[in-house]
């Protein structure tokens, strides 16, 4: 699949780290994060693992603020993303974000899915929002569907226009959310290839995923959750290969061997 | 004596029928026929109200409706954004409006401003002005919750995928959220625009120059001035369905293809994949 992209032409400049300290968040009564630390490097790529309910989405969609945190800290490069004062507009447009149900604009073409963010908010002229967005969509290896509507492209087609539109913003940050768990099997790897390809372009990288095989090919660290805290952290052969909590061994024998023999 | 089910089928069709052909042959032997088509179905008033049923009657019924229902559209949609404002304020007042103005009759409404604006505002309105302003404070009502409905009908991922592209609230609303909800919201805005073509007949309660008589009046008129029964009113009948009738075929189209079916199905399609490990 990859020849479909080909190599990776994409040089991120400027990566952002990510620092976070002591997060807390809960729904009602229901505490999903009880106090989270984690570091991410610039240029690092973190996988998030763990059960339904872990808290592992929770977690990503605390770094961009789409959930408030009750308490602790996140620094996402420059921004002091939990303070209050901060300009969330300005730190967003840093941090590209991908949803496990893609949430393509379904009114809008693949084409302008890309150029409507840059051209309205980021006030960029129509040409040159369009000749960033096609080279975009030419790493993601279609360029040739940029007139179409987005339920007229396959699962996978869709999620590669989500990560192209994310990349429009030249993002220092990527946030992805299950990117791949509504997708029909065939088309995860068309997907995750393009993520590897980024991943070594230099992207800093928060990746929640049930996808073993990727967090252990592309992951520089993975982090296993489980009831809201942070279990096990280490690189992907430590974690994957040799987990010495009982329940990063337990959650790993479940994913790897669903049918439990 | 059993019966099998096809016989049982063939018996219930044939009551059917025969009750049918029994209703039919009694209205054929009790209805007057001459007089009702002397009171309703009489060619010479028709011949008369031609063509100013149609060059006044309608055209008026169309443009008082018109105007309620652009002004309506307006109102509806300010109230429907108040209506789910975080500001409670906004929510409180948007609610009050939409409880009010669809819990009393839209007569009310027309008698308050037809006589009401002059004594208490000494405001003098033209007929225009009166019947589209009491269709649109009327219409804005019902538009503002088929709105709110559709603003609520947009999946949450919308605005959340919009937010996380860095655009500002009030852009993610123009530019992703209200452009979508207005496809899901066409169809119950046309069946509004054609509740409000009925209420605009509602004007003649206030009385209005024979120049700005709508459909009604004309039909009411007629009846006094051709001294020839119903007909007139039968003649206002038909014109108002040649307004209403498009309208709600359009209605049904767009709800055959609105978008919001085609999204369904998208979803079912996405189904979660069983994990799988290995990158291809």
């Amino acid at each position: 699949m990859s020849e479909l992209v080909g190599t990776p032409e994409q040089v991120i400049s400027d990566p952002a780290g990510v620092v976070i300290d002591d997060l807390h968040k809960s729904f009602g009564d229901v505490e999903v994060l009880k106090g989270i630390d984690m570091t991410v490097s610039p240029g690092q790529v973190v996988c998030l693992i763990g059960a339904s309910g872990s808290g592992k989405s929770t977690l990503l969609r605390c770094v961009n603020r789409l959930e408030d945190p009750d308490a602790g800290r996140i620094t996402v490069g420059d921004f002091e993303a939990t303070d209050l004062d901060v300009n969330l507009d300005a730190m967003r447009r840093q941090i590209g974000m991908v949803f496990q149900q893609f949430n393509l604009f379904p009114h809008l073409s693949v084409l302008e899915n890309c150029t409507i963010t840059p051209r309205r908010v980021l006030k960029q002229s129509r040409d040159e929002a369009e000749r960033e967005a096609l080279h975009q969509l030419d790493l993601v290896g279609l360029k040739h569907l940029a007139d179409r509507r987005p339920a007229q492209l396959s699962g996978g087609q869709q999620q590669r226009v989500a990560i192209a539109r994310a990349l429009t913003m030249k993002p220092s940050l990527m946030l992805f959310d299950e990117p791949t768990s509504a997708l029909d099997p065939e088309t995860v790897g068309e997907v995750l290839a393009i993520m590897r390809d980024l991943a070594r372009a230099g992207m800093t990288m928060i990746v929640v995923t049930h996808e073993m095989g990727f967090a252990r090919e592309v992951a520089d660290r993975v982090v296993f959750l489980d009831k809201g805290v942070v279990v096990e952290e280490g690189t992907a052969k430590q974690v994957i290969g040799a987990p010495t909590q009982p329940r990063t061994q337990d959650f790993l024998r479940r994913v790897l061997n669903p049918l439990g023999e | 004596m059993a019966l099998s089910n096809r016989d049982r089928a063939r018996l219930s069709l044939g009551i059917q029928a025969a009750i049918f052909a029994g209703v039919v042959v009694v209205l054929i032997i009790i209805i007057d026929w001459a007089a009702v088509q002397r009171s309703f179905f009489n060619l010479e008033p028709v011949m008369a109200m031609f063509p100013e049923v149609i060059t006044v009657g309608l055209w008026n019924t169309v443009r008082y409706t018109f105007f309620g229902f652009i002004f309506g559209l307006i109102g509806g949609t300010v109230l429907a954004l108040m209506r789910i404002a975080s500001f409670p304020v906004y929510r409180w007042i948007a609610t009050i409006y939409i409880e009010f103005f669809r819990g009393i009759p839209a007569i009310l409404v027309f008698i308050a401003l037809g006589f009401g604006a002059s004594l208490a505002f000494g405001l003098n309105l033209s007929t225009l002005q009166t019947a589209s302003t009491a269709l649109a404070i009327v219409g804005a009502a019902y538009i503002a919750e088929t709105i709110r409905a559709g603003l609520q009908a947009v999946p949450k991922g919308q605005m959340e995928a919009a937010r996380a592209l860095g655009m500002p609230a009030w852009r993610a609303m123009v530019t992703i959220q209200i452009p979508q909800a207005f496809r899901i919201v066409l169809p119950p805005l046309t069946n509004e625009a054609i509740l409000l073509t009925k209420d605009s007949s509602l004007i003649f309660v206030v009385g209005m120059a024979g120049s700005a008589a709508e459909l009604t009046k004309m039909g009411r008129d007629g009846i006094t001035m051709y001294q020839a029964g119903m007909t007139p009113l039968v003649v206002a009948g038909i014109c108002y369905l040649i307004i209403t009738v498009p309208l709600s075929i359009l209605a049904r189209r767009m709800e055959e293809r609105s978008p919001a079916r085609s999204s369904r199905k998208r979803q079912k399609k996405a189904t979660a994949s069983p994990v799988t490990s290995g990158v291809a």
